[in-house]
């Protein structure tokens, strides 16, 4: 009995929730802090000269901290379902695992995308306004990269 | 004499500089509030939301697993993120766009 529970439950189970939580977080963190920087940068060289569109163009600013609240929310439910090694069995420490390394990593591509996209697109838009929507767009479907890995993270997470 | 008058239309100028700078700041100051307003909107919604729900329902369906209520609050969370965002974009998109016309660039 004691053998079977210490090979369902090993003392190293709650290990690898653990670290899901703390890698959901870490990287949808990594990726919103890039976004962020990237698209701040050119934020702050646009407003030089056209002020009057600091508005729109905070919107990839707004979009990367998006992504770490994607990241903030699967750590959340996580860490909510963390316990001691005797309930806590090690197949739900993998599945915490896949579920905070999938959202981390997705928020990690989709804050790339939007700091690249957010740079050039609030430069370009400063020159020609009707760049906004396609701006809007490149963002959106950046964006909708790190809500899919929330989606698998919250489906892993059901399991 | 000229000179007086020189005084005169410097200090004209200085005038409407700092008229003009004092509609700017608070043009300034009205944008920012509706950014600082949406920001947090969409920084604290989501929380808010999360923990509200998770309580509620919970409180109201308490039969429902523990699981299926995370679940359910995620969810929710996430929804209405997601419309505090579509609003600012929206206000942005169609709100942002009257103060143009009134600012140009500037040297």
């Amino acid at each position: 009995m004691s053998t079977d529970v210490s090979n369902d439950n090993p003392i190293y189970g709650p290990f690898f929730g653990v670290m899901g939580a703390a890698s959901a977080i870490i990287f949808s963190a990594l990726g919103a802090a890039y976004g962020t920087a990237k698209s701040g940068t050119g934020i702050a060289a646009m407003s030089v000269m056209r002020p009057e569109l600091i508005m729109k163009s905070i919107i990839p600013v707004v979009m990367a901290g998006i992504i770490a609240i994607y990241g903030l929310v699967v750590a959340v439910l996580i860490a909510g379902q963390l316990d001691t090694p005797t309930t806590y069995s090690l197949y739900k420490g993998f599945i915490h695992l896949g579920a905070g390394l999938s959202v981390g990593f997705s928020g990690l591509a989709a804050g790339f995308a939007i700091g690249i996209v957010g740079d050039a697109g609030v430069r370009g838009t400063a020159q020609q306004p009707r760049l906004f929507v396609g701006m809007i767009l490149i963002l959106i479907f950046a964006e909708v990269l790190g809500l899919y890995g929330l989606i698998v993270a919250i489906y892993l997470y059901t399991k | 004499m000229s000179n007086k008058t020189k005084k005169g239309n410097g200090s004209d100028g200085g005038q409407t500089k700092v008229s003009k700078q004092r509609s700017q700041d608070s043009q300034d100051y009205s944008s920012f509030k509706v950014v600082l307003f949406y920001c947090s909107l969409i920084v604290f919604l989501p929380v808010v939301t999360f923990f509200a729900l998770k309580g509620f329902v919970l409180e109201q369906f308490f039969t429902m697993s523990d699981v299926k209520v995370n679940i359910a609050a995620a969810v929710g969370a996430v929804g209405a993120l997601h419309v505090a965002l579509g609003l600012y974009i929206y206000r942005a998109y169609f709100g942002g766009s009257d103060s143009k016309a009134s600012q140009s660039k500037q040297d």
